[in-house]
């Protein structure tokens, strides 16, 4: 069952394009990962998504209701977990959820246990008396979390939930995002981490300059690039390695250095990798070599040409 | 109504904020403290002790004021990372913002008279008309929401409107002649009374006190019937900014 779905969706910030006729359907009780660039309208997708955007053109069903999408009793039903984080830092963990506890109605003695629910849910509960100025970046986030959940939302819109946290609180978030889709709750994730789309992930949406490029599960997305090896051979020095000769291989696709890291996507079956090696040894030292399937990063980089973290790592 | 059950949290949030407390709590009661000592039982030509109107001015200047405090809980809230968040919830957003400037000035109200209670309790002032002096404080701070909330509607950048609030208020001290005496001309002479809202609030209160009700209803009614008239300007403002 479709919970909510964009047809034709275009919206414009003056002359630039940033949705170009987006069509997404979410489907009851599944994790829908949005993966995209920096700049594919990942962003601008969630805020018409929420109404906080109007589109240009499109429409949007949430709920069943293309009418009012945005009405007050539809937005009961959705949950957003915001990139920044969003808690008030004069308030306690508790009284953070309560305030949002009684934006969405929820009153007396119910607010209290769904706001300790909450807080329970994200591993917080020790700390529900503590003000979040206090707290690591990660419990920062988690709480960010727990003040979208104590509503119970059918829909959870969360967008990059575990930028610039520890992988212990990173474990937490995924494991509660799981269990939340185990309860019946429909997620829509995104992030600019492919590991977490790949183990949480039931369909992957990719998004560039503005339109969805791909969608499917992890492996029909990976199986649409079966068609190509991976290598990934590591140098002594990479500098030293003339890239322009190793792209002039027969078969050969793409070439990109991360260190001291090559990385050559070829054509299945191309047979040159002695070829390659040979090429390397003339430069520099081989140190290792290893042959990798395909995953969802390879599939975002063939569709998009771009590394999901390349701002990040060079930040 | 659910824009109500976030009032307590509101004025919560506000109470725990530790910098304005010492803004416009802490720094008035040293100051008034200093002036007390300084001006020990120094009579006025109104037979009243000399450091009673300065304590009322210096009350009533610090409400100038309390608009920032309604400008930047407006702005964190409506205007920063956390407007994505705030605009998702099932509630009228402008009534958000009411509510927020209402609490600002229920809270600049509160430290009015808890200054009061100090001046009184502590420092000797005795207040003649509890009730007409919170009314008073409470236009004041009423018309510093509004035109803080003005101001920072029609400037693109908050830090402006941060230091168009600082002018506004400071601006207002200085053309009330507390400072130093203003040039003798029609303009400042207006400026220094019935265009001041420091001057009107605190000539309502003398006068009061001396027992001219008349006049002082006069100088309180300039100062209602100018947060009616600002009033819609900034509702208006405000809707274009929060669109």
């Amino acid at each position: 069952m479709t919970i909510a779905s964009l047809q034709g969706v275009v919206k414009r910030y003056g002359t630039q394009l940033v949705l170009d006729g987006v069509d997404l359907d979410l489907h009851e009780g599944e994790i829908l990962g949005l993966l995209g660039p920096n700049g594919a309208g990942k962003t601008t997708l969630i805020q018409t998504l929420t109404g906080m955007t109007p589109v240009d053109r499109g429409t949007i069903n949430l709920f069943g209701d293309d009418r009012h999408p945005f009405s007050h009793a539809n937005r009961e039903k959705l949950g957003l977990v915001t990139q920044e984080i969003t808690v008030f830092d004069e308030l306690t963990a508790r009284e953070n959820v309560l305030f949002f506890a009684g934006v969405y109605g929820i009153k007396g003695e119910e607010k209290k246990r769904r706001a300790a629910e909450a807080l329970a849910f994200v591993g917080l509960e020790d700390r529900a008396d503590k003000r979040p100025a206090k707290f690591s970046g990660g419990m920062k986030r988690r709480l960010n979390i727990a003040c979208a959940l104590t509503h119970r939302p059918r829909l959870l819109i969360m967008d990059e939930p575990t930028v610039g946290i520890d992988p212990q609180s990173r474990n937490h978030i995924l494991e509660a995002v799981t269990r939340l889709r185990d309860r019946g709750t429909t997620i829509l994730y995104t992030t600019h981490y492919m590991e977490e789309v790949q183990a949480i992930a039931s369909r992957v949406v990719i998004m560039d300059q503005g339109q969805i490029i791909q969608e499917g599960t992890v492996d029909e997305l990976v199986r649409t690039i079966q068609h190509e090896e991976k290598v990934s051979i590591d140098v002594t020095d990479a500098s030293l390695v003339d890239r322009g000769r190793l792209e002039q291989i027969a078969g050969i696709k793409q070439v990109t250095v991360h260190g001291n890291k090559l990385t050559v996507i070829s054509a299945a079956g191309a047979g040159n990798l002695d070829r390659i090696i040979t090429i390397i040894k003339e430069q520099t030292g081989l140190v290792g070599i290893q042959a990798d399937k395909p995953n969802l990063e390879d599939v975002f980089l063939t569709l998009t040409g771009k590394q999901l973290r390349d701002k990040e790592e060079g930040s | 109504m659910r824009v109500l059950s976030t009032v307590p949290w509101t004025l919560r949030r506000m109470s725990r904020d530790y910098l304005v407390l010492l803004l416009l709590l802490g720094v008035p009661i040293v100051l008034l403290s200093l002036f007390s000592y300084l001006m020990g039982n120094a009579m006025a030509e109104s037979g009243r002790l000399l450091f009673h109107d300065t304590a009322q001015q210096m009350i009533m200047s610090f409400q100038l004021f309390s608009g920032s405090v309604v400008m930047s809980y407006l702005y964190y809230d409506l205007f920063t990372e956390k407007r994505m968040r705030i605009f998702t919830l099932p509630f009228n957003k402008s009534l958000y913002a009411f509510s927020i400037m209402l609490c600002g000035t229920v809270y600049s109200l509160v430290l009015g008279v808890l200054l009061m209670t100090y001046a009184q309790l502590v420092l000797g002032v005795v207040w003649e008309h509890w009730v007409w002096m919170s009314y008073n404080l409470l236009l004041l701070s009423v018309v510093s929401s509004i035109v803080s909330l003005i101001l920072m509607f029609s400037v693109r950048s908050f830090k402006t409107a941060e230091r168009l609030t600082e002018i506004y208020g400071v601006g207002f001290i200085v053309l009330a002649g507390l400072f130093f005496p203003m040039p003798d001309n029609a303009v400042m002479n207006f400026l220094g009374s019935y265009g001041n809202p420091l001057t009107l609030s605190d000539g309502a209160v003398t006068a009061m006190a001396n027992g001219e009700a008349g006049e002082a209803w006069l100088q309180a009614n300039v100062l209602a019937a100018a947060s009616l008239v600002l009033f819609p300007l900034m509702l208006l403002l405000g809707r274009r900014k929060m669109r």
